[in-house]
């Protein structure tokens, strides 16, 4: 990191002085001159340049006198030191500059009318700024433009080699896809190999090349900067609340850009730690959705068994008529809703308010019941804290991170950038627990390569592994003695022969990541899918608690567990209590306290204490009758669990199944009414991110045919079931309200930091827990099947929505492949592309393999996105009996060539 | 003093010097409004009338879609929308164009604008309709109206290769046609 300040985050650079401009400035040691000088508000011009990597010194631009040099130095290169005497302005200056533009330029197409940086080129900027006007010998490179990668072409003619595309990919992002290549005569930037581009597609490298050379294969030519209005707002794919610049011509959205360009090229390496302003390839190739074709756009009420179209003011009319009927004929406790989590916090709060408040039922559920609340729960039980407990500069700064049972890089891409930037700037240690070998684990000190399913059995071992080393912090467990008894006793039937046998790991491998989890001065826990949606969620999570209790971690600064969310707003809906058991704020829906609070803000007796029914209950219940109109508000069970949920029957046995969403889905396909929603970015909220951050989400556009927000529906219907305080004129009434029931909620991005407490705990019952915790697993029997069949998100895709991008479907297709093993492919004498024959006893399919490196022997990886085939029914479904999350994400197959 | 003001009263001076341009005129009798669907004027050589898209000799348009004359139009008479030619991937162009000519000032900056020449004022100004609608002119009106104000058509340059995405650049060092 030659020029950049010391980076070890407990040593302070030392400070030196040095004159600019006749102005004596102060810097940290070993900083690059540039940075010094763009310090104190100076803009000298650098087309190469650009915070969040290590200078590279190619354009020529960023030139400035040094007393004593006869020539102009590049300040960029150079390093500050003590005593310099520096000017940075002067027409000599002025004209060195303007040599090195004409010199750019002299190889440079004017071709500015076709390019799509025209109006946001750098170039274009400094041959204005230094008045370029003729030039004396003008060469064309004439190369043929490179348009064999799915997503970017790249116009080597426009390139002006600074570097910039290269530096990120291998310094920030650390994919290294991209390479300097001496061809036909000129230095121009390929794919590595020269082969066509097969990245992670972030676009990283388009947002901060500054002339036209990379270009965005989804809006080429469709536009100019000018024509385009940009709207900033924040992400709907995963849980990470990037914010973006969604930009769009009249009603048709055109490109997605980031807050990370070429033109916020000025900051202090130290603001990254909160992250870089970019974005991944969901959130910048897979706006296509928005405005699909395959869009609602008028409500449907069906009539003599086909859907048909109908006015709002009737469909409204019929749902609520409908609603209002089953109330009384059944009583409210036949009516149940599900929402999905991709809906603003107001949306999720005015659901939960309809449901318990208009229409006085406590059964409804969200998307976060798919495993989030796996973690929530655990977290609010142990330390009585209901998210994730550090911020993303904790994560950056930490010494070592143990990331268990998380594809990080695929799930959450931008906050993985977090633990890529530990490792190479603050060189932390890295633990990475999966059965895959994923992309991060490829970077990490430590990567575990376990079995599938024995994430949570590692990680009983860890805790095992610090009380056999002795690795505890007797401060702590001096103070919870009994507790640490408890645990030690627990811990006891546990052999960590057993464990090393049974997630195939050696048991040196596990002493060694316990003992540098353990003695690190700042030990952060991620846990992701691979813990809270297998079976034993619950119970892992606080196992993951134990271990940082009890090697002190918890509650120290720098310290804590976190979890990664898959959809972008599930904080948010545990935050709003669309769950059974929370009320708004995560106060338990049964607390006397809240319970009044709640009903006499909304002037209206809260349903009876204990009812309530989550996902899985809320589907058998309508199975056996006694739900008996369901409102899905953006979920698709049909689609999302197995067949052996039995999700098809209960919907069929409805009375009145109403779905609002933006697409057709498969339960609307079920459905009596089907209202069209409008998505994210036709309307105004906010989202929670899984940190914690409450962000905004603005509308870009005009709603799409007749669909309206989600919020506006839930109002009508709340109000034509005779609410009265379900009147809201804007998203800003319900922020007005939630303001008031919850003090503080909204934090503007910037959440406080939470403190844990984890005493009560480990002084009440903990006892009894601790000792069921660490009981040997029992281990289905796989009946001969020979893989591991798991589902798991794809990098190119973020649960359903992401399917109906076509940008992201050109990337990775709907046709599902099974990834397997090379190993295993070969053993069996398959190829790419092969037809291969999955079954188990459930069933039946047959799809195409594909070879994946991180996928391993004996185990295969289906994209739980896609069902077609529906590999998904080949699942059984577990229920945790604590937080009632399903379980349907690993099965044992067969699989012999088709 | 007096005697010439009582002159002047009992004569109409006033009177005959305030009419003796009409007088003039109604002695030698010259008619200067044009009977005007008759007869029509003759245009001055630097008339900027009705607006025109133009096209090569080849017949191919000329227009690249790069929005700037958009950009320059000082009362968003038009409006661009550019997409890739069919077939040929690097090339840009304007697949629809409409300009609102109840809105255009013709002040020319959009021909000024233009990198290509591919926009022209032609010497046309009979545009009256009778709906106002017929002045929002497409691509192809607006083509039709270049074809018939500029019946010689500026020759295309040759293109270098079929994957490079320069327009009008002239090369010195062209490579060999055909390569």
């Amino acid at each position: 990191m030659g020029l950049k300040p010391a980076t070890n985050p407990d040593v302070e650079a030392a400070s030196i002085d040095l004159t600019i401009d006749g102005k004596t400035v102060t810097a940290k040691d070993g900083v690059s001159l540039y940075d010094v000088i763009s310090s104190t508000g100076k803009i000298i011009p650098a087309m190469c340049y650009h915070y969040t990597f290590d200078p590279f010194g190619s354009c020529g631009m960023c030139l400035v006198m040094q007393e004593g040099k006869k020539a102009p130095v590049r300040s960029c290169t150079a390093k500050a030191t003590a005593g310099m005497i520096i000017r940075t302005e002067g027409d000599d200056l002025f004209q060195a500059r303007k040599k090195a533009v004409e010199k750019h330029l002299s190889v440079h197409p004017l071709d500015c009318p076709v390019c799509d940086a025209d109006g946001h080129c750098e170039l274009q900027d400094m041959a204005f700024q230094h008045q370029v006007t003729t030039l004396a010998n003008a060469k064309q490179k004439l190369i043929p433009e490179d348009t064999r990668s799915l997503v970017l072409d790249f116009n080597m003619n426009r390139c002006i080699a600074c570097g910039e595309c290269i530096n990120i990919c291998k310094d920030v992002l650390m994919i290294d896809a991209l390479q300097f290549m001496k061809k036909g005569g000129f230095t121009q930037v390929v794919a590595k190999g020269d082969a066509p581009l097969a990245c992670e597609f972030c676009g990283d490298c388009l947002a901060v090349c500054p002339v036209g050379a990379i270009t965005n294969k989804f809006s080429k030519y469709l536009y100019k900067p000018w024509q385009l209005k940009k709207t900033t707002t924040t992400c709907n794919y995963c849980g990470d609340g990037c914010q973006m610049h969604v930009e769009t011509k009249d009603n048709e959205v055109v490109r997605v850009t980031s807050p990370l360009s070429w033109k916020n090229k000025w900051g202090d390496r130290s603001e990254t730690a909160k992250g870089h302003g970019g974005l991944c390839v969901r959130g910048r190739f897979g706006f296509q959705f928005i405005d699909s074709k395959a869009r609602l756009t008028q409500p449907l009420i069906r009539k003599d068994r086909k859907l048909t179209e109908s006015p709002w003011i009737e469909t409204v009319e019929t749902v609520v008529g409908r609603l209002a009927d089953i109330k009384a004929r059944y009583g409210p406790n036949a009516i149940a809703g599900l929402i999905t989590a991709r809906c603003s916090n107001e949306e999720l709060y005015l659901f939960q308010k309809l449901m318990r408040a208009a229409i006085g039922t406590n059964h409804l559920d969200s998307s976060a019941r798919y495993g989030h609340l796996n973690f929530v729960h655990a977290a609010q039980h142990a330390l009585g804290v209901g998210r994730m407990t550090n911020d993303s500069a904790d994560i950056t700064k930490a010494k070592s991170i143990l990331v268990v049972g998380s594809n990080i890089t695929e799930t959450n891409p931008v906050f993985s950038l977090r633990v890529k930037e530990a490792i190479r700037v603050y060189k932390s240690q890295v633990i990475v627990v999966d059965s895959a070998n994923t992309n991060l684990a490829k970077l990490a000190s430590h990567p575990m390569l376990v079995k599938p399913g024995t994430e949570g059995l590692f990680v009983k071992g860890l805790v095992k592994s610090v009380i056999e080393q002795d690795l505890i912090d007797t401060d702590v467990t001096g103070r919870h003695a009994q507790a640490f008894a408890a645990l030690k006793q627990a811990v006891a039937g546990l052999s960590l022969d057993a464990v090393a046998s049974a997630t195939g790991v050696s048991k040196v491998q596990i002493n060694e990541a316990a003992s540098v989890f353990a003695e690190a001065p700042r030990s952060v826990i991620i846990c992701g899918e691979g813990i809270v949606r297998r079976p034993g969620g619950y119970q892992h999570v606080l196992a993951l608690i134990d271990l940082l209790w009890v090697t002190g971690k918890l509650g120290r600064p720098g310290c804590g567990i976190n979890t990664v969310t898959e959809e972008a707003n599930e904080q948010g809906a545990v935050d709003m209590g669309t769950s059974p058991e929370f009320l708004p704020g995560q106060v338990p829906s049964d607390s006397d306290e809240a319970r009044t609070k709640f009903s006499k803000a909304w002037s209206t007796p809260l349903p009876n204490k204990g009812v309530g029914a989550g996902l899985m209950d809320i589907l058998k219940k309508c199975r056996n009758g006694e739900i008996k109109a369901l409102y899905l508000v953006g979920e698709n069970p049909l689609g999302t669990l197995p067949a052996s949920a039995e999700v098809k029957p209960a919907l069929e046995k409805l009375e009145l199944l109403i779905v609002q969403d933006p697409f057709m889905t498969e339960s609307a396909q079920l459905a009596h009414i089907v209202l069209p929603a409008c998505t994210f970015a036709e309307k105004d909220g906010t989202m929670t991110s899984q940190d914690g951050k409450v962000q905004r989400i603005r509308q870009t556009m005009d709603p799409i045919g007749e669909s309206l927000p989600d919020w506006q529906i839930l109002a009508a219907i709340g109000s034509g079931l005779g609410c009265a305080s379900m009147e809201y004129e804007s998203s800003q009434d319900i922020q007005r309200e939630i303001m008031k029931l919850l003090p503080g909620y909204y934090n503007l991005g910037q959440p406080k930091k939470v403190t844990v407490n984890a005493d009560g705990y480990l002084s009440n019952g903990y006892q009894a827990e601790a000792a069921g915790r660490y009981c040997a697993e029992q281990k289905a029997a796989d009946g001969g099947k020979r893989f591991s069949l798991t589902m798991g998100q794809l990098l190119y895709h973020s649960g359903k929505l992401s399917t109906q991008a076509s940008g992201l479907l050109l990337i990775a297709s709907s046709a599902g492949q099974l990834h397997m093993s090379l190993q295993d492919m070969e053993r069996m004498g398959l190829k790419d592309g092969d037809r291969v024959r999955v079954w188990s006893a459930k069933g039946t399919a047959e799809l195409s393999a594909r070879a994946d490196l991180s996928v391993l022997p004996g185990s295969c990886f289906y994209p739980e996105h896609f069902n077609s085939p529906p590999i998904k029914d080949f699942m059984t479904v577990e229920v945790d009996a604590v937080t009632g999350v399903p379980y349907f994400k690993q099965a044992a197959v067969s699989v012999e060539k088709a | 003093m007096k005697f010439k003001a009582w002159l002047k009263t009992i004569t109409f001076y006033e009177i005959l010097v305030g009419m003796a341009a009409t007088m003039r005129h109604l002695l030698r009798y010259k008619p200067i409004t044009l009977q005007y669907p008759h007869e029509k004027r003759t245009l001055p050589d630097s008339y900027r009338g009705m607006l025109a898209l133009l096209r090569y000799d080849d017949g191919t348009e000329k227009c690249v879609g790069c929005d700037l004359c958009e950009a320059a139009c000082p009362s968003r008479v038009i409006r661009v929308v550019s997409s890739e030619v069919p077939g040929e991937p690097t090339k840009r162009y304007a697949s629809e164009y409409y300009m609102d000519m109840t809105r255009c000032l013709f002040c020319g900056m959009c021909v000024e604008a233009c990198p290509v020449d591919a926009l022209g004022m032609t010497r046309e100004y009979e545009w009256a309709v009778y709906d106002k609608r017929n002045l929002l002119l497409n691509k192809q009106q607006l083509l039709a109206i270049g074809d018939r104000s500029y019946p010689v058509r500026e020759k295309r340059l040759e293109f270098q290769h079929p994957n490079v995405a320069f327009f009008n650049v002239a090369f010195k060092n062209l490579p060999a046609k055909g390569t």
